[in-house]
């Protein structure tokens, strides 16, 4: 009996230890992907921690610099848009209104991501006769 | 004359093979309870007829990929007229329809295995059935949700041809048929627990039984998840391995805890203790395979492979949880028989440290499990769109990772039962020491990250086992007979496969966590732009872009760069990067790599190279010692292999009719 109880024992303690351990892991790692938009309505809360944001590419707002590997755009939701800054060659697949998803943290209203992914959808056509983006299906379709 | 259709054809195979199994299953089953042995017959006879139909099924599949017959709509769907013919060939398992139908035939190719050469006993019939139940689901999504045999009546002229990714790299041939293996594999365990809660028999036979089989799947197993990790190594870009998105997660988890269980058994045969919770780690694996499927086959887990919706996926859905509630239910069911009598006598003990690595192992299925599902759940309480990233795979593991290696060392060096205390000192004196010597030389030279050195320092301390491990075996037998060191090793090695096997396996697990530790801890990643006939730095080596070219082939067109890579001025290797393009499909960057046992080269294209463009963008990656893992991986299945080669330690009775033959001979 005096064995099972200090196994019992032992075990809640090495359960607890890694239940802590676990919820301050997951709560330091969890990457929110937020819109433009989203992150217009909550700066505070985003501010230097790592999202994924999510968007189109706002025709005219690309430049690159070809010598040096600095990209930068705006990203839109149709409702809020934020200069994006990476450094590295724009992917294949970029292009002006094209979805994309990029990772990395906001510094004063700029976002500088780290890692670019263009999401190609099938599913999602930004609207052509200038009619407002659905941000739900936007999400959706880029998630 | 009517002209032989093959996707009738392959329909009629597959439904036949479900009939089958489903007859199999029931007659089985009934044959069982009613020890009716012509039933029990009859339902192996439908596990063999269920295996040549569905092989029959395959060939089908394959004869229209390979005639490039687009009626049938798998191969409307997935297949190429310009692809070459391994391409097609492997086309059967590139996407889902194909991939499931590849994975039911190899069960019924176990199941057929099983029902032929399984020795007669209680357990077998049940055994059969329950293979036979699980491949009536597998077959039965074959048939009724997701048929590739379909007649479309305007077929198409030609097909899209598979996922570029796939058609990319040979190593896609090899991956899936050996994760199928793998988790077939671990079906039969599964099939044998079962049977022996239903006849009441949780001893060690169903244990014995299966013990070529667990190890047989976990071997496959292991080897998919390296052969994986090579893949996207070579094919993804970013010059990793392991990116712990879901799809590598739900393939790890189970391997986690099949590794659990091949040590865990251990305690029951020699102990007969932990019989509750073998039971619990063979559902748990077998279901941890089908949640998987489920994971990656419906959509609900954003993933880089996913294989996209449909019902197959909920199909699972359902499988899973009738697995999990009839599994454990009837192990509630059956609990006062299984339940231990037995108790630990020391912590320090052979079976003190297979609990200890069977609790870290199920702590690490449990955090890759939570990290997985954590943003399922909280999207669907908050609605908010969350990933779970590397850094929290990483932090919550590498403890536990580092345990798993100290608990690697000193477990094979306990006694069962009870450790005696002088030998125990001496033995912890020298791997502390190898450990201190390792970990100290390491940071020496320079290893100042802490998992790193520390991964040295219990690669030392392993090591030291190991060599512990081999004088305690080999000094008694050296004395007593007067061969040389070679010959008493051989037979050693000859003598005890299971054991020799198993130090085989831990030292590839060494050098894998050696691979691991430096290509994660000292990766230098950089993109780096070169115009044409220039040259630019990068980490001691200087990367010089000579030309572009661009390759036709009927298959495919390659665009890329010519890279001259020089150190100290002396040439080393020219690497051709490039992009690939498959029919219509997107481009995929094909990287260069240059393996060498101290660090890889790794280039990949992240620009577009054409006739006329000057410059170009690569991604350059260095990882030190990050083949050592490929290296690793093929030691560790070497290793398996060989301790399922030969006869494992004879069952007693076994033994005694050899005994008495050779009395009578």
């Amino acid at each position: 009996m005096k064995k099972k109880t200090v196994y019992a024992l032992l075990g809640v303690a090495v359960l607890g230890i890694a239940g802590f351990l676990i919820s301050q892991a997951l709560s330091s790692s969890l990457v929110y992907f937020i819109l433009p938009s989203e992150y217009a309505r909550d700066v505070e809360s985003f501010e230097g921690r790592r999202v994924r944001l999510g968007g189109l590419v706002e025709a005219g707002s690309v430049q690159y610099d070809e010598q040096q590997l600095h990209l930068t755009f705006l990203v839109t939701d149709g409702i809020a848009g934020y200069p994006v800054r990476y450094d590295g060659a724009p992917p294949d697949l970029f292009m002006e209104n094209g979805g994309v998803v990029v990772e990395g943290k906001f510094h004063d209203g700029v976002f500088v991501g780290d890692n670019l992914l263009v999401k190609h959808s099938e599913n999602y056509h930004p609207p052509t006769d200038g009619s407002p983006i659905d941000v739900e299906e936007l999400k959706e379709s880029l998630r | 004359m009517m002209e032989l259709q093959l996707g009738p054809l392959g329909s009629a195979g597959v439904f036949l093979a479900f009939g089958l199994a489903l007859y199999g299953a029931v007659a089985g089953m009934l044959g069982a309870q009613r020890r009716d042995a012509r039933l029990q017959t009859s339902a192996r006879l439908a596990a063999v007829a269920g295996f040549i139909v569905s092989t029959a099924a395959v060939a089908v599949m394959q004869a229209a990929l390979l005639t490039d017959d687009f009626s049938v709509s798998y191969v409307a769907t997935t297949s190429r007229i310009a692809s070459p013919t391994w391409v097609k060939v492997v086309t059967l398992w590139a996407a889902l329809e194909g991939s499931i139908l590849l994975w039911a035939w190899l069960l019924s190719g176990y199941t057929a295995l099983l029902a032929v050469t399984a020795p007669l006993s209680p357990l077998r019939p049940w055994a059969v059935s329950i293979m036979q139940v699980v491949q009536v689901f597998f077959f039965g999504v074959v048939a009724f949700l997701a048929n590739p045999f379909e007649v479309l009546p305007v077929p198409p002229l030609d097909g899209p041809g598979p996922n570029e990714l796939l058609q990319n790299h040979w190593m896609m041939a090899v991956h899936p048929v050996l994760m199928y293996l793998g988790f077939v594999g671990l079906t039969v365990p599964f099939a044998y627990a079962m049977a022996a809660l239903i006849t009441r028999r949780p001893g060690t036979e169903w244990m014995t039984q299966t013990r070529r089989w667990t190890l047989t799947g976990w071997g496959f197993l292991s080897a998919a998840i390296i052969a994986g990790g090579w893949w996207s190594y070579e094919v993804l870009g970013w010059g990793g391995y392991w990116a712990w998105d879901p799809v590598e997660n739900v393939s790890l988890m189970p391997w986690l805890t099949a590794t659990a269980l091949i040590h865990s058994v251990q305690v029951q045969e020699r102990r007969r203790m932990l019989k509750p919770w073998n039971l619990v780690l063979v559902i748990t694996t077998f279901s941890l395979s089908i949640l998987g499927t489920f994971l990656t086959r419906s959509g609900v887990v954003s993933s880089v492979h996913a294989f996209g919706s449909g019902p197959v996926g909920p199909a699972f859905l359902v499988f899973f949880l009738f697995v999990t509630l009839v599994s454990f239910g009837l192990l509630a069911l059956r609990w006062d028989d299984v339940r231990d009598r037995a108790d630990l006598d020391s912590v320090v003990s052979r079976e003190g440290s297979f609990l200890g690595v069977n609790i870290l192992f199920v702590a690490l299925t449990f955090a890759v499990l939570l990290g997985t599902l954590f943003p399922l759940v909280v999207e669907a309480v908050s609605g908010d769109k969350v990933t779970i990233g590397a850094p929290f795979f990483d932090q919550v593991t590498l403890p536990l990772w580092m345990l798993v290696l100290a608990l690697m060392g000193i477990g094979p060096l306990l006694p069962w039962r009870r450790a005696e205390q002088q030998r125990l000192t001496h033995n912890l004196a020298w791997l502390t020491g190898a450990f201190v010597v390792a970990g100290g030389l390491a940071w020496l030279l320079g290893v100042r990250k802490v998992y790193p050195a520390l991964t040295v320092g219990l690669a030392g301390y392993n090591l030291m086992s190991l060599g512990l491990l081999l004088a305690g075996a080999l000094v008694p037998r050296l004395r007593l007979a007067k061969r040389s060191a070679f010959a008493v090793l051989r037979s050693y090695a000859h003598e005890s496969r299971r054991r020799f096997g198993s130090m085989i396996v831990h030292f590839g697990v060494v050098v894998i966590a050696v691979g691991v530790a430096f290509s994660a801890g000292y990766r230098v990643d950089q993109q780096i732009r070169i115009d044409f006939g220039e040259s630019a730095e990068f980490d001691g080596y200087t990367l010089t872009a000579v030309d572009r070219f661009v390759e036709r082939t009927p298959q495919r067109i390659s665009s890329g760069a010519v890279i001259e890579v020089s150190r100290d001025g002396r040439p080393v290797r020219t690497m051709t990067p490039r992009l690939n393009v498959f029919g219509d499909s997107r481009a995929v960057p094909t990287p260069a790599v240059m393996y060498r046992p101290s660090h890889d080269l790794y280039l990949n294209l992240n620009s577009t190279v054409g006739p006329t463009t000057t410059f170009v963008v690569l991604r350059v990656v260095k990882s030190p010692l990050v083949t050592w893992i490929w290296i690793g991986g093929f030691i560790l299945v070497i290793g398996t292999a060989y301790a399922l080669g030969g006869s494992t330690r004879t069952v007693p009775a076994r033994a005694t009719v050899r005994a008495e033959e050779r009395a009578q001979a």
